[in-house]
């Protein structure tokens, strides 16, 4: 009897000081961490990771310069700088990725000399963002062995699955033509990052996000590889959303389209009226 | 400087939509038409959503009308009568065109039609227009002092039943055309996101045989109607309404109005119409040319789900 309540009582303080530190570092791969809304991590940058539990120091720290993408009137796009310290030896790969989604693929062909849609295609689980920065080529540090969970873009895209009957051939266009469009938007990024290694254990990467960036809780996944094999990863979750004014508007627009359809029109009234009668004074 | 749009889901500089604004606010004192049909293509061609460009654009009729309206009310020129009957059937027919819209938004063929209508309404009136001023400027030429022409005649309005007696307009005509017309004008107002009432004008003139002094106004007043209805049902169903984009269009719209009507005032009416006819012809054979060319890439995306 009394052993059973001591390991209960250990998992217990286990399993809390595991959910402390969840998001900043991990012994192993972990299964993806549900997003700690509100956590401390929201304040600007998080505290250092610095395990006060574990008795050894982890092989592997991340922080990233923002906690958030916040997404205001003034939004532009954002760089976001990832930094960290690793035990050498060893390689680093960061993979992010945007929030899963179904994403339509519209094929336009030629019609009576006009070009219109004739084609579609939906994909379930593709990824708004897809990223991936390594510090050295990725197809070396991952040929030596498994790379495991590490997805390249067009093996990541592979996974997505195809919602209704289609041939494979015509499939991979409509694979290939999504890949298209989401790099022309600035979502995949087409080049590998670069992750730069600092006296061979302190590393940093830029993690660019454009200026149409679908809002969500993003996925900032950093691997530790050693010989090929992954040794130690830390998943961040980086929330990506509309602040301030552009939020409240965004958010009344899909909470409450009647009430915001008649707040545009009382707004148009106004301007309007008050606009046109000042403009006929001067 | 920029901004980030919240509906349309993209920063785009201020200056580009009060400009934007102002030319549509510039044609609108010029010619006494809302300007919109100018203003949605030219938005689209900045690299607004189309969708987006259309329900915003209905917002910004909303205030260009009211603001014409408070003028054309005062000075006794609408026909509330006609405006009643013509907003029955541009209630309906904005409804419908919102369904219909929201329709084709599915499909993915929502840009395509925009597209397609455009280029049809605007080189017909473009042409039209075109036609009409030369001919004016002819006869201008050989007779300087000769009268203007019959405005209309009447065949089809006589025969129709549910007369109406229209007293400001001086009219008594079947109720059914001005249902008619203001359902197709209701239909364009919510595809298209303009007021219509540059067809709207003509029609009331060509069609109803409406007194030209009574027609700025009371299509005014149909048109604002027809524009809040589009407005709102865009805006409770696809959720396409930017409000910070309707209100930069509407401030440069009201810089801009006073202008325009300025210039008008000093400029020859026949040159006026054939300036706006190239105008118009202009957009349509841009629109027209982004159909046939080649596209830079045949693939694009529909709407984005995000699955529970």
């Amino acid at each position: 009897m009394r052993p059973v309540v001591v390991l209960l009582t250990l998992g217990m303080a286990f399993a809390s000081a595991a959910k402390a530190q969840a998001p900043l570092s991990e012994p192993s791969i972990p299964p993806l961490p549900a997003p700690p809304l509100g956590s401390p991590a929201e304040s600007g940058s998080a505290p250092p990771s610095v395990p006060d539990v574990a008795p050894a120091p982890p092989d592997l720290v991340v922080d990233l310069s923002l906690a958030r993408v916040s997404i205001t009137s003034a939004f532009q796009g954002e760089t976001i700088l990832l930094f960290g310290m690793f035990d050498p030896p060893g390689e680093i790969v960061v993979v992010v990725a945007g929030p899963p989604a179904r994403e339509t693929v519209l094929r336009k062909e030629r019609f009576l000399g006009l070009w219109l849609n004739t084609g579609r295609q939906a994909f379930d689980d593709v990824p708004a963002y897809y990223a991936i920065a390594a510090s050295q080529p990725l197809q070396r540090l991952l040929a030596r062995g498994a790379g495991g969970e590490i997805l390249s873009l067009e093996d990541r895209m592979s996974t997505a699955r195809s919602v209704g009957e289609r041939g494979s051939d015509d499939l991979t266009r409509f694979r290939l033509g999504l890949i298209e469009v989401k790099r022309r938007q600035g979502l995949y990024p087409a080049a590998i990052g670069q992750v730069t290694v600092q006296a061979n254990r302190l590393f940093r990467a830029d993690l660019p996000f454009p200026s149409r960036l679908p809002e969500g809780i993003y996925d900032v996944r950093t691997y530790l590889l050693r010989d090929g094999q992954i040794v130690a990863a830390v998943s961040r979750p980086l929330p990506v959303s509309k602040v301030g004014f552009s939020a409240q508007l965004a958010g009344w627009s899909s909470r409450e389209g009647e009430l915001y359809g008649l707040g545009a029109i009382v707004m148009a009234l106004l301007v309007g009226w008050l606009g046109g009668a000042m403009m006929r004074r001067v | 400087m920029e901004i980030y749009l919240p509906i349309a889901e993209q920063s785009i500089n201020v200056f580009l939509l009060l400009g934007l604004g102002s030319v549509a606010g510039l044609l609108a004192g010029m010619f006494g038409v809302g300007g919109g049909f100018l203003a949605t293509p030219l938005l689209i061609f900045v690299g607004i959503p189309p969708t987006v460009a259309v329900a915003s654009q209905a917002n910004q009729v909303i205030a260009n009308s009211v603001s014409s309206l408070q003028v054309q009310w005062r000075r006794g020129n609408v026909d509330l009568r006609m405006g009643l009957v013509l907003l029955l059937g541009g209630i309906v027919g904005s409804s419908a065109g919102v369904s219909l819209f929201t329709y084709l938004k599915r499909i993915g063929q929502i840009d395509f039609v925009i597209a397609v209508l455009y280029v049809v309404m605007l080189s017909a009136i473009g042409g039209l227009m075109t036609v009409e001023s030369l001919r004016t400027y002819l006869r201008r030429r050989r007779h300087p002092e000769a009268p203007r022409g019959k405005l209309h005649q009447h065949y089809l309005v006589h025969r129709l039943p549910l007369k109406l007696r229209f007293y400001k307009s001086k009219l008594y005509i079947s109720a059914l055309l001005p249902i008619g017309l203001g359902f197709v004008i209701g239909i364009l107002s919510a595809i298209l996101g303009v007021g219509g009432g540059f067809v709207l004008v003509p029609a009331m003139i060509y069609l109803l045989g409406m007194p030209t002094s009574v027609v700025i106004g009371t299509s005014n007043f149909q048109v604002l109607f027809v524009a809040a209805n589009v407005t709102f049902l865009q805006a409770a169903t696809n959720g396409t309404v930017d409000l910070l984009l309707a209100l930069l269009l509407i401030l440069g719209g009201v810089l801009g109005a006073p202008v325009g009507a300025r210039l008008a005032a000093r400029m020859p009416g026949v040159l006026l119409r054939g300036l706006m006819a190239v105008l118009i012809l202009g957009v349509a054979a841009e629109l027209l040319v982004e159909l046939l060319r080649t596209p830079a890439s045949q693939y694009s995306l529909g709407i984005r789900e995000v699955l529970p």
